[in-house]
């Protein structure tokens, strides 16, 4: 009885744990996910490098970091010109010119991702928050205040098409910046099915010799 | 072999130490999986140990080094993620064991003559876990570290008298700063081998006094099996449930019990809106917030850990078993486990309407459990004896009184000798 009510513990455990290992993507709205497809990596970093870098630095990524998701040489070598490889990514305006435009220094994004409760989704949903208001000025709809302008141009994009190509755009910076604040993390999921399939195989068989040798007892 | 092990022998007690406190210790046949949560703990100390030295190779406890320090263990250092991780969601398990194994032993008396001192030096044990916790929270240098550790440290300021420079004295500042940091990590590195001494001492009382078992009584010594081969075996496949589950954490969800806030770097000018402690300090953390004055609520805080060091006297019953043959104090147990999760709970939010009376209300829950325990338990006695106790269980009553009139009449004929002489 004992035996059985123990086993199906067990088993409960594997199934629990098989469900659990098998739905752990990420989803931001409008039906996206956060992307580890290099092509959606890619993309989020060229937007990041073209449009964000301009206030925003990734102190914690340098250049070489980015042939890890799928560029080449020569494409990291195109991005960064005249900077090393081995230095971090940071931001066009300096700390003191940001301070001039916007009377505060916008904040490293390579954690981001994690700084904020549930924070791709938070970025995702930063990015296309944007409203004119009566007056003709950009508001951002969960951030009273922003002083980061409507890069996207979302709250005067037409038609859905182009709503739905910014949406897309918002989702791989969102995805990029997921990769910048765990470069580890695809490594990390992985190595943690092969561990846990292994435990779990060793738990079973452990399971065996505990009953195989408490039987002596009866 | 042989030869080197009787040289030994010779100086040293190896042959027979292994025989006596490891091979052929004799445990209850009867132990639950209940049981496997001490020898769990210190799995996770020694985890939590070896993990720590190699994360300390590559932190740097400086005020403006600590942060990026993190980070560059997590994103730089070969498997520093798996360390960190392991550290990280290490400290969370490490509290999961203790508390289950404090349920145990709540749950089954374990805590009743004769383990006081067991139930006693593993209360040490909690107060040097939650202090190493404590510390070693401030060391990533996150706004919840720091935030998390101004708000504990300033409670010290609550003290009379003396308040204002023991905070100062703890801090090493007027606020937390690097001299705090610095101060932490070397804390927080030299405690847990404290800890590790203070399961010795955890250890020489169990096999002193011997392992309790879920009936509560005493058995016989047929019913001891030596514990290897039965409990090594058991105690490993318990060991690999745990590590399925912890791996769990570690691989897929690591960040499940760092708060975001945490990711930013510590700001003293900038106060997060909500400061809220690790989910092991929530319950006493809503005790803390729900007395109105501040220095009763850190009075109360203080007793709600302290104050299980009562149990033995509190629960004076002379029916043996925890809460297996007891229905008034199995209520209790409980109310008392879920009234904790509440705490927890209103622990976790920001005290705002209902939450705080809430909160006021489990807290006096809280402690009215601990002090109508003495009277439930007499109540309940006489409640049994009314209904009939089982032949088994009087005989076994019979049996324990028998026990403790021999020994006192022993411990008063040697003092009578002693006079005499």
């Amino acid at each position: 009885m004992k035996n059985k009510k123990s086993l199906l513990l067990l088993l409960s455990v594997v199934l629990y744990s098989s469900q659990i290992l098998a739905s752990s993507s990420v989803s931001l709205l409008d039906g996206y996910e956060v992307s580890v497809e290099q092509e959606s990596l890619k993309k989020g970093a060229t937007i990041y490098y073209n449009l964000c870098r301009m206030c925003h630095s990734l102190k914690y990524i340098k250049y070489q970091h980015l042939l890890e998701i799928g560029f080449n040489e020569a494409e990291v070598n195109a991005l960064r010109q005249e900077h090393l490889m081995n230095k971090a990514i940071v931001s066009t305006a300096t700390p003191e010119n940001a301070m001039k435009m916007f009377g505060m220094v916008p904040p490293d994004l390579s954690i981001m991702a994690k700084a904020r409760k549930h924070g791709p989704e938070y970025i995702y949903s930063l990015m296309l928050s944007y409203v004119e208001n009566s007056e003709g000025i950009y508001e951002n709809k969960i951030f009273n205040g922003i002083k980061m302008p409507d890069v996207f141009s979302y709250s005067i994009a037409q038609g859905e098409q182009e709503k739905q190509k910014i949406q897309k755009d918002a989702a791989d910076v969102a995805s990029f910046l997921t990769w910048t604040s765990d470069p580890h993390a695809s490594d990390r999921k992985t190595m943690g099915f092969y561990v846990i399939a292994y435990l779990l195989v060793l738990s079973g068989l452990m399971y065996l010799v505990m009953r195989r040798v408490w039987r002596r007892l009866d | 072999m042989k030869n080197i092990i009787s040289w030994i022998d010779r100086r040293f007690p190896l042959t027979s130490f292994v025989k006596n406190e490891l091979t052929e210790y004799p445990t209850p046949r009867n132990l639950s999986f209940w049981w496997n949560f001490g020898s769990l703990a210190g799995v996770v100390l020694v985890i939590q140990i070896i993990t720590g030295v190699f994360l300390a190779m590559h932190y740097k406890a400086d005020a403006s080094l600590a942060f990026d320090s993190v980070e560059h263990i997590m994103r730089d250092v070969n498997y520093g993620w798996l360390i960190r991780y392991m550290h990280s969601t290490g400290a969370t398990a490490f509290f999961a064991v203790i508390f289950l194994h404090m349920a145990r032993t709540l749950y089954y008396g374990s805590y009743r003559s004769p383990r006081e001192l067991m139930w006693w030096t593993g209360q040490i044990l909690l107060l040097l876990i939650m202090a190493t916790a404590f510390m070693g929270y401030l060391l990533p240098w996150g706004q919840m570290s720091y935030w998390g550790a101004q708000v504990i440290t300033s409670l010290f300021g609550a003290v009379p008298f003396l308040g204002d420079e023991l905070v100062i004295w703890l801090r090493g500042d007027f606020t937390v700063g690097d001299a705090t940091l610095t101060r932490f990590f070397a804390l927080h590195y030299l405690v847990p081998f404290i800890i590790m001494a203070m399961i010795m001492v955890h250890l020489v009382a169990l096999h002193s006094v011997k392992s309790s078992n879920p009936s509560g009584i005493n058995l016989a010594d047929k019913d001891n099996i030596p514990f290897h081969p039965y409990f090594t075996t058991k105690d490993l496949f318990g060991l690999c449930i745990f590590l399925v589950i912890y791996s769990y954490f570690v691989f897929f969800q690591p960040n499940m019990f760092i708060e975001a806030e945490n990711y930013i770097p510590a700001d003293p000018l900038q106060t997060p809106i909500h400061i809220v402690p690790e989910w092991y300090f929530l319950p006493f953390y809503a005790i803390l917030r729900s007395i109105p004055d501040l220095l009763g609520g850190v009075i109360a805080m203080t007793i709600s850990v302290l104050i299980f060091t009562l149990m033995p006297f509190l629960d004076r019953t002379k029916i043996p078993g925890g809460a297996v043959y007891r229905p008034f104090y199995r209520v209790l147990f409980y109310v008392f486990l879920i009234n904790v999760l509440v705490l927890g709970y209103v622990g976790a939010k920001p005290p705002e309407g209902f939450l705080v009376i809430l909160g006021q209300f489990s807290t006096a829950l809280y402690f009215g459990l601990f002090a109508i325990l003495p009277f439930l338990a007499k109540k309940e006695e006489l409640w049994l004896r009314k209904k009939g106790l089982s032949p088994e269980l009087e005989a076994l009553i019979q049996s324990e009184e028998k026990h403790k009139a021999e020994r006192l009449a022993a411990k008063r004929k040697a003092k009578g000798q002693q006079n005499e002489k």
